[in-house]
């Protein structure tokens, strides 16, 4: 479905846009560390060691006044000391609160995002994209009915919503075994991924209405296209018709849609884990919500998940930008004949 | 020896207003857009029969309708003998695959997604035709009888230049063998050049496969060029009908001459020729008043056309 044309837009785009470059390197840097997270993480995330706890990154060691009170010889000595917290390259990043390493479970938190992220746009893609051809290529009065519905699942927040659903129905956890550690490869990690199915299909029940729109958007204005009514008058029927014709035509929009929402369900899983919502103890927003007490005393221990949300999120709008570029003129450049 | 293969009577498309729901209350009665209005002519086996008017006055709905690519408010329409506003399932399937058409727009007429392969083997898809080889080879042989060459057959529209692209849209038209083609103003979005080559290839085509034309254009050279006989059409309806010369020699209604004399010619002596165009706009078929009005106050329809001269 690719045509060569296609791919020499992609790349094109790609070396002409330094944005592009960007979005690109973060994205597929992001997504490597998450297929190879056990690999790359110097410890385990879970790992709990309080003579460590709150260690700062590399580069900030810091000197602290301790004031302590001693008992000696039936006398109080009040002893004001400098202390020095060294940061160590053990824990580049630092450590929390429990002396878990920050920089693995960074490293860690960006499997539970881009799973949650893609599985849930996917999700959306699939309900939203059908719904919307068929309001769209039918248009009139089916049109009416479901697009007021996806209107209805629109209008509430979503992040309202998604709390409400969770209540509902619960925090279902699916343990995916690490496929690192069952073959042996880094063993001392984490046995399973932990997927937080509820919020899956919570982010893809708030978020396929976008997708209805665009997708109805584009069916309603290819369904007046002459080659569709050339299709009907060989005999073909609507399912063949929104397959071959309206369907592959609207995949420019919705790809880009697509980019731009795995983003937003990034953020709306984060946004669910610092609430307390999700059911995911490794994860950006829950890191987040764990250092949020820490601020004033140990600020990267919410700072660093932070920074990866950031990024992330930069990264596939730039992507999104990037695809948006390459496709949208992809049909009309190079009109032949002209 | 002629043969009527379809035969057209009292077609009319019209078109509701949707009636909103304070006018229903209210008993208002909608308005109603008469596009095609009590249409009726006879296309014999083997001729072609050019069907002229201006823009917006139903003759592209008229050639929609008659491949139940609309539904007709009325009339029928015998092909072949049997009624096609009456087919549904099988018999309405077999109709498809004798009746074609070919498009004027040829850009928004092919898939910009699909190869040129793929846009001339679809009707053989959709019906179940063949095997995929065998497909391709009708592709193939069918982009050759066309005029482009099978090294083609990989291209995508955007490839093709616009008289290319009506080539496809005409082979993609012949992949089922039709009987019978609706040539909607197939050349009036080429240019002049491509124009006659396109014309020159319909015609071999209707002699080698023994088609049958419903030719609708716009453009009177074109039609005389192409057709057989004629049937003018003005706001919905049929004005006149007869043989080619008849029509462009001897025309008997008013608004056929009025169109036949704002043609320019190609000739040294018509330079500086004021053209009596028809005044005003085409009235909006919306407003039934406005169209009797036009007909009645028509520069042609008495015998002085400057009585009415400044009616607009």
């Amino acid at each position: 479905m690719i045509s060569p044309r296609t791919l020499r837009n992609l790349r094109s785009e790609l070396r002409r846009s330094a944005l592009a470059k960007l979005g690109v390197t973060l994205v597929v840097g992001i997504f490597l560390m998450a297929v190879f997270a056990p690999v790359l993480a110097p410890h385990d995330p879970t790992d709990q060691n309080l003579n460590d706890s709150q260690l700062p990154p590399l580069g900030f060691s810091t000197t602290e006044n301790r004031t302590t009170s001693e008992f000696v010889d039936g006398e109080v000595t009040i002893v004001e000391e400098e202390v020095t917290v060294n940061a160590t390259a053990e824990h580049p990043l630092g450590t929390d609160s429990l002396g878990r390493d920050v920089l693995s479970r960074t490293i860690y938190g960006a499997r539970t995002s881009l799973l949650v992220g893609v599985i849930g746009a996917l999700l959306a893609v699939l309900v939203g994209v059908t719904y919307g051809l068929v309001a769209g290529y039918y248009s009139g009065r089916v049109d009416d009915g479901l697009m007021r519905a996806a209107d209805v699942m629109l209008a509430f927040p979503s992040l309202v919503l998604a709390i409400a659903l969770i209540g509902l129905w619960g925090r279902a956890a699916i343990r995916i075994p690490d496929p690192f550690v069952a073959a042996g490869i880094t063993p001392g990690m984490p046995p399973d991924i932990v997927l937080p199915g509820t919020v899956v299909l919570v982010v893809a029940l708030v978020n396929w209405g976008w997708f209805a729109r665009v997708a109805r958007g584009e069916a309603l204005s290819l369904r007046s296209q002459e080659y569709v009514t050339a299709a009907r008058s060989m005999g073909a029927g609507d399912a063949f018709i929104i397959r071959t014709h309206v369907f592959p035509n609207s995949v420019t929009p919705i790809l880009v849609l697509a980019t731009i929402q795995v983003a937003a369900i990034i953020l709306l899983e984060s946004a669910l884990s610092f609430l307390g919502f999700s059911g995911a103890t490794l994860s950006w927003g829950f890191d987040i919500a764990q250092g949020r007490q820490y601020l004033s005393s140990s600020w990267w221990i919410a700072t660093m998940p932070g920074i990866a949300i950031v990024l992330a999120v930069v990264g596939i709008n730039l992507v999104g930008d990037w695809l948006r570029d390459a496709l949208d003129p992809g049909i009309e450049q190079g009109e032949g004949g002209v | 020896m002629t043969e009527t293969l379809l035969s057209v009577s009292d077609l009319e498309k019209h078109y509701v207003d949707g009636a909103s729901l304070t006018d229903r209350l209210l008993g208002v009665e909608p308005d109603r857009v008469r596009a095609v209005d009590g249409v009726s002519f006879e296309v014999q086996r083997g001729e072609t029969l050019g069907l002229v008017g201006e823009s917006g006055c139903g003759k592209s709905t008229t050639g929609e309708t008659l491949l139940r690519l609309r539904e007709p408010t009325g009339g029928t329409a015998a092909f072949d003998g049997e009624d096609v506003f009456e087919l549904s399932g099988p018999e309405l399937a077999t109709f498809r695959r004798r009746a074609g058409i070919v498009f004027q727009d040829p850009f928004s007429s092919l898939d910009p997604r699909l190869t040129a392969r793929e846009i001339i083997a679809e009707p053989l898809v959709v019906n179940d035709v063949g095997t995929a080889a065998e497909r391709d080879e009708r592709a193939a042989e069918l982009i050759e009888r066309v005029g482009l060459s099978t090294g083609q057959l990989d291209r995508y529209p955007n490839e093709f230049s616009g008289g290319q692209r009506q080539r496809i849209g005409i082979a993609r038209a012949l992949a089922l063998e039709p009987e019978f083609v609706v040539c909607d103003e197939p050349v009036s979005a080429l240019d002049v050049s491509v124009q006659a080559q396109i014309l020159n290839l319909l015609d071999d085509l209707q002699d080698e496969f023994d088609l049958t034309y419903l030719f609708i254009a716009h453009d009177l050279s074109v039609v005389r060029h192409i057709s057989d006989r004629v049937a003018v059409m003005y706001l919905g309806e049929i004005v006149e009908r007869g043989p080619v010369e008849t029509i462009f020699e001897d025309p008997a209604h008013p608004y056929t001459e009025a169109l036949l004399r704002s043609v320019p010619r190609a000739d040294p002596s018509e330079h500086g020729r004021r053209v009596d165009a028809l005044p005003g706009d085409v009235p909006s078929p919306r407003d039934r008043a406005a169209c009797f009005r036009a007909v009645e106050d028509h520069p042609y329809w008495d015998s002085d056309p400057l009585a009415h001269a400044d009616a607009d």
